[in-house]
Order: structure tokens, then C-alpha cells, then sequence
């Protein structure tokens, strides 16, 4: 037994900080060390410059471009972007859509849409949950009718994250009803500039619009932006949920705030809190060995299934619970968050400079225990596929 | 990086599962409670020829040099069937101390303890001493008379000899004597998960310098190794209680019917369920951080080994009270083995330092 990374990936590691260090693009880290937040073209510049250095496929095959990494290099990367308080990187294109079109789709829907990914022309967004289909995502009802070359679709889509700034959509649609609910279920490529399309800000508690509805009337999609067969969308979806669940814990995120908030708590001399923080630390170490014991089964042949439901929510609930620190260490300071609208900008209230940070990550953070499958969700994978019952 | 268990490891395993599923029921444990030994002899000589007695002892003390990965599966389990032999004090406590020690007999006592002829036990505790194993009142004067009481001796009533801490001239010093010493006096009793514990007073025992295992420093850091090591022997007893609370939890609800079906239909318990599995695998987790920093001997080995403790000692009584609530009566019944892990999780918490204590030193 050996929980040391290998020389190639302490190199490996050594190559990513060096970046970080030097190419993480600074008006970008600027802001985020500060708490503020990012434009989209900010966004745009943070992914275009990991895709310049080539390591915008990273969990893509050689094949396609992509970086060819193994699961301890992911992992790797992944931890020292969130050390380096890096924003999460946008998932929807790169690590969820992508995988289901070199998967599934045809060679022409792979000329066409996989480079504009890896060199982030595109910004994707998905659109999977539905105002009736939450946690029972299959039941969802946005229609999507054959007429001649096209798709008729009507319906609607919600908790749509960054639809605003999105080129385009990959949708779950009803084509058939017959069956049981599971099957008619389709995976379509929309262009988010196509007429009928309107997307409508959701302002989450924390004052940000980050998620919206989509409505799509009488929208016209080509056939050829189907991917796999008709009917087969469901698969599609599952299948994509599970390239989402690596490095779902936020490890890297969750242990640069906890040293954050180590400092902060340092000068306070508040042993109340320390306890807290003390416990925490000793929760995200054994967060942090599970991970890297799924890790190790994966690298030595093995197939972790349902177990890495344990860091979906052990990790999002570490996140909220620091997150919830910091709004404790901010005592009295805490009532002064009026959301990001409330005042300028750039312009902080008095009190402690993680007051207003704190509080809209504990707001914002919610969101963690309830999206890409609530926890309650998970415990019942764990449930089925670990205890058998 | 591999986390996996190596194929002898793995054998070991087996071995010790073997064992405890066709020589060590929870019947069987309930007739050793109550022997007047509180062991059993025969399980005893039977470790002994399978070699775990010798396991942990380096190879120049002809022991099988194993470490605390070997040690750590033994007691996972050990916590599993709950058994309750006295390996703890007599081979980890006493053994491993001796054996890392430069005391002159520890060779010839190492081959004792390895073919189960002897027992030996470790006072390191002392009443209003809290877990300050560092400053004992027990003290040895001029003349070499010994003087004070430890308490809870593990195994304190089958031994020989002890081990002792106490203070000479304001020096730490770690002595071993002969328990039919004149002036020594044995008190035992049972404990909440059905060990020997003992009281043990020296009353102007006289000892000479023959006795003296290593003073000072030494000493000191002996005595700190030693506990070290134990503390991670019953972490590793915890973590394989907490699976077997689950694993036995799961099997009940799936076995008891009412309202006509299976109460493990009922997703309330499934959930509850799945919390216990969950605590159990990060405990795991937790046990294998903690056994390669003390494998490698590293800087960090106190604190990891704090960090394991301290979470074990919370989320394994968790799981002890959720196993017992998930059994209903029957989890409050003497005569079913599920309660009993409830009161070794107890046992286990209290020993070494406590979850609160462990916190306080994980973050020193």
C-alpha cells in the first residue's frame, strides 16, 4: 500500500501549479481572490487560456484532442485549480455534452461541434431539468415533434445555468408518449439563436442571476442536430451523469477555504469556532483519502460504481458547512449583505472583508446538495446499488 | 499510489475472519466473559501457533516483523466479532513497547509473550490524571522504593509482570516488576465491554535498578509510541465495529417484517442506513491515512492518528446508537450481539483520549 502520487505525477502537479503561478490569466485571479464576481468575459478568457496551453480536453481522449489524462492527473488538476481558488470550470460543454457526441453521435456532429469545445467558441448550457421534472428528471414533457427536416419543440426548461451567455443548449425532448416514461426520451443539439427561444432570469437567494428558465414555441430544430438514435436519450443522459461524478467533491475548493478560514478564525480567539473548523479539517482529510481510494480502483483495474455517491454528499456538504463558517466568523458583520445589487459593485460594506463573501457563498452554496442529483437522490443510488434494499 | 491491500494482507485477513466465524460466536464470548480468566487459553495458544501473537515483533526479536497495516486489519477484525482476548495489552501495550525498547530481557520476554506463556501489563494510567500519561504521581524514592497506584490495567489480573510508569528524582521512567512483589496489590474488575481491568497499589515495594526499561526522553518517547500504536489498534477495533453495525443493521431490517413487508422498504431507515455506511467507509478512510503515517514512522503520525480517533470516537458511537434504534428492542437486549458493540464503542472512545481530546490535539 502506497498513498504517494508517482514521480510523473508529482511533475505532472509541478506543471500545473507553474501555471497557475504564471499563465492563470490575472485579471481573473484578481477578482476571485477578492470575491468578485466574473463577467463572461472573464470566463471566456480563463477557458480560452486553458484551452491555448492544451488542456481544455482534459478528460477527453487523445483522439479527439483532448489531453488523454489519467484519472490521477485529473484529479490532480482538478485539486490545484481549486487550491488556486480557480472558478469551477464549465462543465457543460467539455465534460458533459462532448463525451455523448464522440460517443454517440455521428462523424459530421463530431467535426462540427467538438473543436469549437476544445477551443472554447462555444459556451454550452443544459437543459435537462423542467418545472415538473425535478429529482424524477424522466418525467419530463418538452415536446419535440418530426415535421419533414425538423424538429418542432415546445416547452420549457429551468435552473438553466448561464443560459444568458449560452451559443447553445443540449436538451432532453419527448418524442414518443407511448411507452413507459424512460423511453421516447431524445438528446437534441439546439442553437440557442434560433427564433422562439427565450431564456428569462431565476435570481437564486444570494442575489445572482446564474440560473434561468428556457422557453422554446414552436422552435425548429434540424434532424441533424439528433444525436444517437431517436428514443435512445435516456441512456444518453444516464451516461453523461456519470462522466459528471469525478471530482464532484470540490476538494481543491473546499481545502483552500478551510485554510481561509483557518486564518481568519487565528485572530478571533473564538474556541467555539476552532472546534468547528478542527472538525471540519478532520472531515475533509477523510473526504479527501476516499477520494483518493476510488482513485486508486480506478487506477489498478477496478470500477467504482454507486461509491462515489459518498463524495457527492459528504463533499457538498463540506462545502456548505465551511461555507457556513465563514458567516459565523463574521459575527455581527453577517447582517451586512444586501446581495450583489445592493450596492456598487466593487464597493464593500464596513466589517470584515469576508463578511459579504461569506454570506453569498452560504447562500449561493446551497445549491450543491440539490443539483446533479439532490443528496437525497444519491443516499437512494447508495441504497439501491451499495446496502440492496 | 495503491490503497489496496497487498495478497498477504489479504490472506491474513481471511485468516482472522476464519477464525472468528468458526471459533468465536458470540456465545463463545459470552462464556469467556464469564470465565474466571476473562481470556481463553486455548483461543490464546491458538493465536499463538498461528503466529498473530509474534506478529507485530521485529525480527531480531523473532517476531514476524509485520506492521501497523497487519495490526490494523487484526483488530478491524477483532471489532467485527467483538473479541475480547487480551492482544491489546498484552502484545500491543506491553509487547511492542518492550520490543522497541533497549531493555537487556527483552528477548527472552518477547519469546514468552509470543508463545503464549506469559502475560504482561502496562500501568500507564493514574486516577485524576486525565489522559496525562507524562507525570504520574507513582514514584520511586532513594532507596528504591516504589510507591502508588495505577489504574485500569488491562489483562491486569493474568499478569506476570508489569510495566509501570513513574517519576525518580523528577525523571520519567518506565519499569517492569513481578506482580507476586510483596507490597503489591491486584484489584480487579470487568469493564462496560467485558475486559479485565485492574487497580494495582505499590506499597514500599522495593526494586532496583534491573527493573528500569528506560528513563527520560527515552522514556517518554516509548510511552508515546506505544499509546500511539494502541490508539490505532482500537481505531482500527472501531472501524470494524462500525461496519459490522451496519452490515448487521442492514441484514436485520431486511429479514423483519412489518406493516407486511421488509422494514428495509421503508426509505426513513434506508437513508439512515446508508449514513451508517457512509461513516463506516470514511472511517476507513481515515484508519488507512493514519496506519501508513505510523508505518513510515513520520512526522505526522500523532496527528493523524488524533485525527482518526477523535472521528471514530463520534461517528462510531453514532453508529452503535443507530444500530441499536434500527433494532428496535432487540438492539436493548443482552442476550443480541448488537447492543455490545454500542458498549465497545464506549470502551473504545474512553480509552487513549476521547474524540474531544483527540480534536484538541489533531489541531495542536
Amino acid at each position: 500500500m502506497d498513498i504517494n502520487f508517482s514521480k510523473e505525477d508529482i511533475a505532472f502537479r509541478e506543471e500545473v501549479r507553474h501555471w497557475l503561478a504564471n499563465d492563470y490569466p490575472k485579471h481573473v485571479k484578481e477578482k476571485t481572490d477578492n470575491g468578485i464576481a466574473l463577467t463572461k468575459q472573464d470566463m471566456i478568457d480563463f477557458h480560452k487560456a486553458i484551452s491555448k496551453k492544451g488542456w481544455m480536453g482534459y478528460n477527453w481522449p487523445v483522439e479527439y484532442g483532448g489531453t488523454g489524462w489519467s484519472s490521477t492527473q485529473l484529479y490532480i488538476f482538478n485539486k490545484e485549480f481549486g487550491l488556486a481558488g480557480c472558478p469551477p470550470l464549465l462543465a457543460f460543454g467539455v465534460s458533459m455534452v462532448a463525451p455523448v457526441i464522440w460517443t454517440f453521435g455521428n462523424d459530421e456532429q463530431k467535426q462540427r461541434f467538438l473543436p469549437d469545445i476544445l477551443e472554447f467558441n462555444t459556451w454550452w448550457c443544459q437543459g435537462y431539468s423542467e418545472p415538473g421534472s425535478g429529482s424524477d428528471l424522466a418525467s419530463l414533457k418538452t415536446k419535440a415533434v418530426r415535421e419533414g427536416d425538423h424538429y418542432i419543440v415546445n416547452g420549457s426548461k429551468t435552473w438553466t445555468t448561464l443560459a444568458q451567455n449560452a451559443d447553445w443548449i443540449f436538451c432532453l425532448v419527448r418524442t414518443d408518449n407511448s411507452g413507459i416514461k424512460q423511453e421516447g426520451i431524445s438528446f437534441l443539439l439546439i442553437d440557442m439563436k434560433t427564433p422562439g427561444i427565450e431564456v428569462k432570469p431565476i435570481i437564486t437567494i444570494d442575489g445572482e442571476h446564474e440560473v434561468n428558465s428556457v422557453f422554446f414555441t414552436d422552435v425548429k430544430v434540424p434532424i441533424e442536430n439528433l444525436v444517437g438514435e431517436e428514443g435512445k436519450g435516456w441512456t444518453y443522459a444516464k451516461f453523461l451523469l456519470a462522466h459528471e461524478r469525478f471530482g464532484i467533491a470540490g476538494l481543491g475548493a473546499s481545502l483552500r477555504s478551510l485554510n481561509r478560514l483557518k486564518d481568519i478564525i487565528s485572530k478571533l480567539n473564538n474556541p467555539d469556532l476552532e472546534r468547528k473548523v478542527n472538525e471540519l479539517e478532520v472531515s475533509l482529510s477523510a473526504i479527501e483519502i476516499t477520494e483518493l481510494r476510488l482513485l486508486s480502483a480506478l487506477e489498478n483495474g477496478g470500477h467504482p460504481g454507486a461509491e462515489s455517491s459518498i463524495l457527492k454528499i459528504k463533499g457538498t456538504e463540506m462545502q456548505q458547512n465551511l461555507s457556513e463558517l465563514f458567516v459565523e466568523a463574521a459575527g455581527e458583520y453577517a447582517l451586512m449583505y444586501p446581495g450583489p445589487h445592493g450596492y456598487g459593485s466593487n464597493d464593500k460594506p464596513s466589517g470584515p472583508e469576508y463578511a459579504a463573501e461569506g454570506l453569498s457563498g452560504f447562500l449561493n452554496l446551497r445549491k450543491t446538495s440539490i443539483y446533479g442529483g439532490s443528496n437525497e437522490i444519491q443516499k437512494n443510488i447508495l441504497a439501491k446499488f451499495v446496502l440492496g434494499v | 499510489m495503491n490503497l489496496d491491500y497487498n495478497e498477504e494482507q489479504n490472506m491474513l485477513r481471511e485468516q482472522i475472519q476464519k477464525f472468528c466465524e468458526s471459533e468465536y460466536d458470540f456465545y463463545k464470548r459470552e462464556e469467556v466473559i464469564k470465565s474466571d480468566n476473562h481470556f481463553d487459553t486455548d483461543v490464546w495458544k491458538l493465536f499463538a501457533d498461528q503466529g498473530w501473537l509474534s506478529m507485530p515483533f521485529s525480527e531480531e526479536s523473532g517476531g514476524l516483523g509485520f506492521g501497523p497495516i497487519e495490526l490494523s486489519i487484526l483488530f478491524e477484525e477483532f471489532g467485527k466479532a467483538l473479541v475480547i482476548e487480551p492482544y491489546l495489552a498484552t502484545i500491543v501495550l506491553s509487547g511492542t513497547l518492550l520490543d522497541k525498547s533497549s531493555y537487556s530481557q527483552k528477548v527472552d520476554l518477547i519469546d514468552k509473550l509470543s508463545s503464549g506463556s506469559m502475560h504482561i501489563s502496562l500501568g500507564y494510567a493514574e486516577v485524576d490524571k486525565g489522559y496525562d500519561y507524562l507525570s504520574p504521581s507513582t514514584s520511586i524514592d532513594s532507596n528504591n522504593i516504589l510507591n502508588g497506584t495505577k489504574t485500569l490495567v488491562l489483562n491486569g489480573s493474568n499478569a506476570e509482570k508489569l510495566i509501570i510508569t513513574c517519576m525518580k528524582d523528577n525523571d520519567f521512567k518506565l519499569i517492569i516488576l513481578n506482580t507476586d512483589l510483596d507490597g503489591v496489590s491486584v484489584n480487579s474488575f470487568l469493564t462496560v465491554d467485558g475486559q479485565s481491568c485492574s487497580e494495582i497499589s505499590f506499597e514500599n515495594v522495593q526494586i532496583d535498578d534491573s527493573n528500569v526499561i528506560a528513563s527520560g526522553s527515552e522514556a517518554k518517547k516509548l510511552l508515546n509510541e506505544t499509546i500511539n500504536l494502541a490508539t490505532l489498534c482500537i481505531s482500527a477495533e472501531a472501524v470494524g465495529c462500525m461496519e459490522s453495525c451496519y452490515f448487521k443493521t442492514l441484514e436485520y431490517t431486511k429479514g423483519r417484517e412489518q406493516f407486511g413487508q421488509p422494514i428495509s422498504n421503508f426509505q426513513v431507515l434506508q437513508h439512515r442506513m446508508v449514513d451508517m455506511y457512509i461513516e463506516s467507509e470514511l472511517a476507513k478512510s481515515l484508519l488507512i491515512k493514519a496506519m501508513l503515517e505510523v508505518k513510515n514512522n513520520s512526522d505526522q503520525m500523532y496527528k493523524h492518528v488524533s485525527a482518526l480517533k477523535s472521528y471514530i470516537g463520534k461517528s462510531g458511537k453514532l453508529s452503535a446508537k443507530e444500530a441499536v434504534q434500527l433494532h428496535g428492542g432487540m438492539g436493548v437486549s443482552e442476550e443480541m450481539m448488537i447492543g455490545h458493540y454500542l458498549k465497545k464503542m464506549i470502551s473504545i472512545d474512553a480509552l487513549f483520549g476521547n474524540a474531544d481530546f483527540h480534536l484538541k490535539k489533531f489541531a495542536s
